[in-house]
């Protein structure tokens, strides 16, 4: 589950842009901060970026800028969260979250609640490691009120979730972005997910 | 706004409140306590120290000015000094004198005459330095890239006192832009489009993507042709 990284040369060379552009997105802050890591390498300092994060993000740009600004572009691309409100009448119908997950976490909740993005972001992650055979219903309780009291922290920053057992006793862990982490003996990651990736994903899907 | 902003106006010795101010200005030895806020502007002349943010629509500074936290204005004339602990946003930035950031620097356009420090990244869409003092980044970016060495004149005298042990020189880990046009430039790694290497130039590393020109008096350890730049993934 290790994040590839992706050199700043190699993506260039990937995706045709030049050093000026990278250069010009990252003042407009079309890419955040904390996706520039700097490691050092045999040729000195090198600049590092999670690959498949940046090259999702060059593709939006590239799409968007021939049609927008690139102050625009920034304002459609900003991490804050964005305002989508759904019913979960409509979360079942698309599929979006599955109805076990609704009744599991959401019980009292009548048919035509209105969620925020953000309680939606927290059932679709849930929704996603439960589908996956991951995760106990029962974890999963655990686990949206983890997601509950702390994601509001991370105000928009890069946030990844970690999911990790040993000998059957299993937590849940937010960690900003990028890190590096590792674990003694015996401990199974279960799961690591990029909220960031995901919320780009939901996005795409609430649209 | 429906109350109105009050101005800030120092002249003499003085100590001010922070605050949001629709014009800021300086004449003398001044120190403001806390974040300000320009709406208007700001002007400087004389001896002045922001103790925290400083944001003005434009700035205008005379004489010497230390600001102890960020500084942005969309547009910056610094005659003299400055001493920003940063970081710096902008979009145009003129120098005549020397600047001194700790943290990274931002701006579309970044005009120098004189000397700088800066000890983070210097990122800015058009470059133009003109070096009269020791020029010292980490890391330097953007679009269009040009450093020289200042005119030779009637001003080199006062340059001189201003900026007396050093050569002029700029200094760098690694210069990145689509052209780079560097003189008097020592620098373990440069990378862009189109590299010229003029005199007075110690390259550790060049790599470029459609052309590189050298002047017989640049000295460059490697240089590598990398990928050129026009295919789309």
């Amino acid at each position: 589950m290790e994040r590839e990284l992706i050199s700043k040369k190699e993506l260039l060379d990937l995706t045709g842009i030049s050093y000026g552009q990278l250069y010009r997105w990252k003042r407009k802050q079309l890419i955040p901060e904390e996706w520039f890591i700097r490691k050092s390498t045999f040729t000195g300092q090198e600049t590092f970026f999670p690959k498949e994060l940046i090259l999702s993000r060059i593709d939006k740009i590239l799409n968007m800028k021939d049609d927008l600004s690139l102050d625009q572009v920034a304002g459609k691309l900003s991490p804050a969260l964005p305002d989508y409100e759904m019913r979960s009448s409509e979360l079942l119908k698309r599929n979006i979250v599955s109805r076990t997950a609704l009744q599991a976490f959401a019980p009292n909740d009548p048919d035509h609640t209105v969620y925020t993005f953000e309680m939606i972001l927290f059932f679709y992650v849930i929704d996603k490691l439960l589908e996956a055979g991951d995760m106990s219903l029962e974890e999963g309780e655990r686990l949206l009120e983890t997601l509950k009291e702390f994601f509001p922290k991370f105000e928009g920053k890069a946030c990844e979730l970690v999911f990790v057992r040993k000998m059957g006793v299993s937590w849940f862990a937010l960690l900003s972005m990028p890190t590096e982490l590792f674990f003694e003996k015996g401990v199974k990651v279960i799961a690591r997910l990029s909220l960031t990736e995901i919320i780009e994903e939901l996005k795409g899907k609430l649209v | 706004m429906d109350h109105k902003v009050p101005d800030l106006h120092i002249s003499g010795v003085s100590t001010a409140p922070g605050g949001h101010y629709r014009q800021v200005t300086i004449e003398g030895v001044g120190k403001v306590e806390g974040n300000v806020q320009a709406d208007d502007g700001c002007k400087i002349s004389g001896i002045v120290t922001v103790r925290g943010d400083l944001q003005a629509a434009s700035l205008r500074c005379e004489g010497k000015l230390k600001v102890e936290g960020r500084l942005s204005a969309e547009s910056s004339q610094i005659d003299g000094y400055a001493d920003v602990r940063g970081p710096v946003h902008g979009e145009t930035l003129v120098l005549k004198g020397g600047m001194n950031v700790k943290g990274d620097c931002s701006l579309e356009r970044f005009d120098a005459e004189g000397g700088f420090e800066i000890d983070g990244l210097l990122n800015a869409g058009q470059l133009d330095i003109r070096l009269y003092g020791k020029g010292k980044a980490r890391e330097i970016g953007g679009e269009s890239i040009r450093v020289r060495k200042g005119v030779q004149g009637a001003w080199k005298k006062l340059w001189q006192r201003m900026f007396p042990v050093w050569n002029p020189e700029l200094t760098a880990d690694l210069i990145e832009g689509d052209e780079a046009d560097l003189e008097h430039s020592h620098v373990s790694i440069v990378r862009g489009n189109r590299v010229i290497l003029g005199p007075g130039c110690r390259i550790g590393l060049v790599e470029y993507r459609s052309e590189l020109i050298k002047h017989p008096a640049a000295k460059v350890g490697k240089e590598r042709k990398t990928g050129d730049g026009s295919h789309f993934a």
